[in-house]
């Protein structure tokens, strides 16, 4: 199976055994066949329709989805009322209205950046419970949490002056690279006194594969 | 009302009053939408399974967008730039393919009708651009769906030597400029 042609013809033969397809390693040339592999096998099966149990699947989806309408971003915000971001393993992005608390002076908004798209930014088993991990997506910065499979972000830029945070493993917060302010994994902030605003939450989301990504920019 | 007299707004007993339509699409406008969907990702994937797995991505992230009463055009754009990340986001998984490689796949354009004929034809397009052998191994193996060993013998070969002119034809076809 170390051959190049055994690697590749085993792929050929899970599709046209209507396998998924599968890495088994291998250089541009040879992933570039893989890929011409996928459409021919296609090919030989013309247009495809859904299957009728899995489109019923979408359409319960569909429907169950929440019946309310919809409060877009901006008004959620003006509203006072936060996203909340949660990722679940095995699924996808899972969102859930969440009310503020009163007493917070201002709720962490989400990250809503235009034209945004899902960047891949670490897999799921490069997370440490208990311990932030600073990645980007373009232009979006962000630490995340993870919290048995399911994984949270918040901004990696401070919301008192636009410096980068650091992860404090040591007391478990969030560093003002700065000044001496400090904020949670959540993103609120370390000082009863005096507290800085929330820090924005960042959207993410599992994939099946385990993988993690952020809605960030190209 | 009396029988047989306008009502307040003129109406007629009887007229046909058209109800506002609802803002949000009903379901099955939007599964239609999904199967556009489907078939396209399929058509690059090959495979059930995945394909329905990409799609199923595809829809949850469009759920919002679906509940906003967008008109069907918006909503297929959406749903196409959506399946371009998330195909984009599947080849980097399985087989770390950078977004240099992913070229076609992500700067498809938004299909304006189902997938048909036009598909197999580019695939035949593909093949006759190949040398004899390679066509034929292609079209046997793919097309035909026959086994190696079946090849094989078709072709006067062995088993061997399929598997090595499979693997060739298929880097020279992925080698073929045709927009697939």
């Amino acid at each position: 199976m170390n051959k190049p042609e055994s690697r590749v013809d085993k792929i050929v033969s899970d599709l046209l055994h209507g396998r998924r397809l599968r890495l088994r390693g291998g250089d541009a040339e040879e992933k570039a066949a893989i890929v011409t592999a996928a459409r021919l096998a296609a090919a030989r099966q013309g247009p495809q329709r859904m299957n009728p149990a899995f489109r019923k699947r979408l359409e319960q989806a569909l429907e169950s989805a929440p019946k309310e309408p919809w409060m877009t971003r901006r008004a959620a915000l003006v509203a006072g009322v936060g996203l909340a971001a949660t990722a679940v393993a095995g699924g996808l992005v899972g969102r859930a209205l969440e009310p503020a608390a009163a007493t917070k002076r201002v709720a962490g908004g989400l990250v809503n950046p235009i034209n945004g798209r899902w960047v891949d930014v670490a897999a799921m088993s490069d997370l440490v419970e208990g311990q932030g991990k600073h990645v980007t997506a373009g232009g979006v910065g962000a630490f995340l949490f993870r919290r048995g499979d399911t994984v949270s972000a918040v901004t990696s830029i401070c919301t008192h002056l636009p410096c980068e945070l650091r992860w404090n493993g040591g007391n478990a917060v969030l560093d003002c690279s700065c000044h001496p302010a400090s904020f949670m994994p959540d993103g609120t902030s370390t000082d009863p006194t005096y507290p800085l605003p929330t820090l924005n939450k960042v959207q993410v989301r599992v994939t099946t594969a385990g993988r993690v990504e952020v809605l960030g920019t190209a | 009302m009396e029988h047989g007299r306008p009502d307040q707004l003129g109406r007629e007993p009887g007229a046909v009053v058209e109800l506002p339509a609802s803002a949000a699409p009903p379901v099955d406008v939007a599964l239609e939408e999904l199967e556009f969907v489907y078939a396209y990702i399929f058509a690059r994937v090959g495979n059930r399974a995945d394909a329905e797995d990409l799609t199923q991505q595809v829809a949850l992230k469009a759920i919002p967008r679906l509940r906003e009463g967008a008109p069907a055009s918006a909503i297929r754009g959406y749903l196409f730039a959506t399946a371009r990340s998330v195909l984009g986001g599947f080849w980097s998984r399985r087989l770390g393919l950078s977004e240099a490689e992913l070229h076609e796949d992500l700067a498809m354009a938004v299909p304006q009708a189902p997938p048909s004929q036009e598909r197999a034809d580019t695939v035949q397009g593909i093949l006759a651009e190949l040398s004899d052998n390679y066509r034929r191994v292609l079209e046997l193996r793919f097309l035909h769906g026959y086994s190696l060993k079946e090849v094989a013998a078709e072709m006067n070969s062995t088993v061997g030597a399929v598997k090595v002119m499979q693997l060739r034809a298929l880097r020279a076809a992925a080698k073929v400029k045709v927009d697939l």
